[in-house]
């Protein structure tokens, strides 16, 4: 078909308008995306606040531990619970103990807390060493609770030492007081926290983006093998070109990503939203299973020396993604236009997978194998530079030359994509072979240039 | 007019379509007819652009097939080229759309093809669901949506049932006298004799018949003699010239080699007795295209 006329490339410009907004709708428009979305953002929600849910739907974990202290010296009692407490203001609502003062022998008290979660302190006077303490408890879960109570007990016996020896309070006071510590750090290449930056990456960049590269790459194909498995794209492609079709295809399922990527990022902040909600109300700053504060967060960045390269490593990072994004639509669109049905799609697609999966582990263990020569050239290479060429210059491993070379060979790579692969979308789009997939791939390929 | 001029198309080393032309005016129907795999859709797609052809070129109205031209095509595919998970509604619009209607347009024309072909009903029915009949009737409508000037039909009449066949003719020939240009292929040479003005038969990418069926008919020699009466086969075959004696229920048909034959199979039947019914036929499509396309095999 000839396509050289003024009125072709007016009609085709609103055939593609009208199939990629078609092509979107129907990913968009749907209950199951309504359906889909609610779940996530639950989901979501869920995870970020998953301790949070599960105190608050209470256990033995939540149940609040007695604490029982035989003060034996009967000066020591009210020096530990200080000391406790300056321990649970800090640790918030992770730490959650009763404490009293008992009366009890030590033998009624062991016998009592068989079988259940309490601990006992009995604490002696010691002649040579001020103080000695005995825990007992009949059961280990609790470490930081004992570890808190270790620290609290050697506290009290420096206290009492101190005190013991006439230290006014101010002089007291000022010992106590935490050392206001500077962080410098010169070596900016060797200084960093590997697994604090991974902590950062993992959820914002590499798991984001993995599962997107599968959403789109899936919407493509099912969108591309269902029109073929009907025939419904012999009309198709008599009224609109097969680029025109190829690109609505790209088109809308890039945006849909695009879409779908801000709405994660939406429902991550509303995730630490409500977390910093429950926050205010059961006490406490931490970020639960992420063990780090928002201000604790921005601490890493800037003490990694990311934050200050944040002005380039988004825009890389967002340009990588974009053209991997476009790579990955390209290769799926073209395989699934050789293929007949899902089934062979799925087939074809394998080796495409295997080459994601790769590179969401080579990205994992970039943090632990720096350096790696493997893992650098790797970086390099389209539909693996994306995960792992950010990851690499966060942590200084690779420098922006290096991801700018990554991004060259991308755009390369898509240019290469799209002229080849519309020529093999052309021929396998209408191609309905009974021959077993990869030898229809290879002889559509080999006929690409028939048309 | 549609011009079709020396097309060939080779999928490989496979020759498909060789050196093939024919035209077709305004308000003429044209049979397109072959065995399986003689080149019948390879030549559709040609016209259609979704196949290009090494050599030759398709013109409609003077000027190349293109993505401009074909939203006033009309295109019905051999197997249904239906989105099945969409209902009548959903798939109308989206075909009609990309045929370059508005909407008003296609919902209008929809409902008055779903009144004609007595399936209003179905309207918001996802196609999946309606019957194979249903389906093709569905599939003629996407390809009549558009008034189109040039109508290809593949195979329109597969899965109808007879009221449904006549119902179909009856629109198709409604096209004709509008003045469309109409292609169709079909395997039931009984629809080729009732439509087409024009027809092609086709064997491995070449037409070894074509023209004016009237034509057709005329310029093939043999003939068919229908005798109703008590007669001898073996000696009817012993004439010089017949081909062959075909006893049915009530009637003899005798074949005959072409028209100087006549006059000797006449001396024999007058000496019969009983007989009723002395006939000369012109053969059927049917004969005409079994006898092409099996020569065409043989060579």
């Amino acid at each position: 078909m000839k396509f050289l006329s003024r009125k072709w490339v007016k009609v085709m410009r609103n055939k593609l308008l009208f199939l990629t907004k078609y092509s979107l709708n129907k990913k968009i428009k749907t209950k199951w995306f309504v359906i889909a979305n609610i779940a996530i953002l639950v989901l979501t929600v869920a995870l970020i606040n998953g301790d949070r849910i599960v105190s608050f739907f209470g256990g033995d974990f939540s149940s609040t531990t007695e604490v029982f202290v035989l003060d034996n010296t009967d000066t020591s009692y009210d020096l530990l619970v200080n000391e406790m407490a300056k321990n649970k203001e800090q640790l918030g609502f992770m730490l959650d103990y009763s404490i009293s003062k008992s009366t009890k022998l030590e033998a009624e008290i062991t016998k009592e807390l068989e079988g259940t979660k309490g601990v006992a302190i009995i604490l002696e006077a010691d002649e040579d060493n001020y103080l000695k303490a005995k825990i007992i408890t009949d059961n280990n879960h609790d470490q930081l609770l004992q570890q808190v109570i270790i620290t609290a007990i050697n506290n009290t016996k420096t206290s009492m030492a101190l005190s013991l020896s006439n230290i006014s309070l101010t002089e007291l006071s000022r010992i106590y007081n935490p050392v206001n510590i500077e962080y410098i750090n010169l070596d900016k290449k060797n200084g960093k926290d590997y697994d604090s930056i991974m902590s950062i990456a993992m959820p914002i960049l590499i798991l984001p983006f993995y599962f997107l590269v599968i959403f789109v790459v899936q919407m493509i194909g099912l969108e591309i093998t269902e029109e073929k498995t009907t025939k419904g794209m012999e009309i198709i492609i008599s009224n609109v070109s097969p680029k025109t079709h190829f690109f609505s295809k790209i088109i809308a399922a890039n945006i849909f990503v695009f879409l779908q990527g801000f709405l994660l990022i939406l429902y991550s902040l509303s995730g630490l939203l409500v977390r910093k909600v429950l926050g205010a109300v059961y006490g406490g700053s931490t970020i639960g299973n992420l063990n780090i504060s928002i201000n604790e967060f921005w601490e890493i960045m800037v003490t990694n020396g990311i934050a200050e390269r944040l002005i380039y490593v988004i825009p890389l990072t967002l340009l990588l993604f974009i053209l991997t994004f476009l790579a990955y639509s390209l290769i799926a669109g073209i395989l699934a236009s050789i293929t007949v049905n899902i089934e062979d799609y799925q087939q074809i697609l394998g080796p495409i997978m295997i080459v994601l999966v790769a590179s969401f582990y080579l990205a994992m263990m970039s943090a632990m194998f720096e350096g790696s020569i493997f893992i650098i050239s790797a970086s390099y290479f389209p539909f693996i530079s994306a995960l792992l060429a950010p990851v690499l210059l966060l942590m200084g491993q690779i420098s922006v030359i290096d991801i700018c070379f990554a991004i060259l060979l991308l755009l390369i790579t898509n240019y290469l994509l799209l002229s080849q692969g519309l020529k093999v979308y052309r021929v396998g789009i209408l191609n309905y072979s009974t021959d077993k997939v990869w030898s229809r791939a290879l002889k559509v390929f080999k006929a690409r240039d028939s048309l | 007019m549609l011009k079709v001029e020396n097309i060939t198309k080779y999928y490989g080393s496979l020759k498909a379509v060789d050196n093939f032309s024919f035209t077709v005016k305004e308000g003429e129907i044209f049979g397109l007819l072959g065995a399986n795999g003689a080149g019948k859709t390879t030549t559709f797609r040609i016209i259609m652009g979704l196949l290009e052809a090494q050599s030759g070129k398709v013109s409609l109205f003077g000027k190349a097939i293109d993505y401009g031209v074909t939203d006033t095509i009309g295109f019905m595919t051999e197997e249904r080229s239906l989105l099945t998970k969409l209902t009548v509604k959903e798939q109308m619009l989206f075909y009609g759309k990309l045929k370059g209607m508005d909407k008003e347009t296609i919902l209008m024309k929809l409902d008055y093809w779903l009144d004609r072909l007595n399936i209003s009903e179905y309207k918001n029915r996802i196609i999946k669901e309606l019957s194979k009949g249903n389906q093709q009737k569905i599939q003629l409508i996407t390809a009549l949506i558009n008034d189109p000037k040039l109508l290809i039909l593949d195979e329109p009449f597969a899965g109808l049932d007879p009221l449904n066949v006549e119902l179909f003719k009856e629109i198709i020939m409604e096209f004709k006298n509008k003045g469309s240009i109409i292609i169709f292929s079909t395997h039931r040479m009984d629809h080729v004799e009732y439509f087409c003005e024009k027809l092609v038969i086709m064997v491995a990418g070449q037409a070894v018949i074509d023209g004016y069926l009237t034509d057709i008919k005329k310029n093939y020699r043999r003939k068919n003699i229908i005798v109703k009466g008590d007669i001898n086969k073996e000696t009817l075959l012993k004439i010089n010239g017949v081909l062959d004696v075909t006893s049915y229920v009530d009637e003899v048909e005798i074949k005959i080699k072409d028209d100087s034959v006549i006059d000797e199979v006449f001396k024999y039947i007058s000496k019969c007795k009983n007989i009723t019914k002395f006939s000369v036929e012109e053969p059927s499509l049917n004969e005409i295209f079994i006898a092409k396309v099996g020569e065409s095999y043989e060579e």
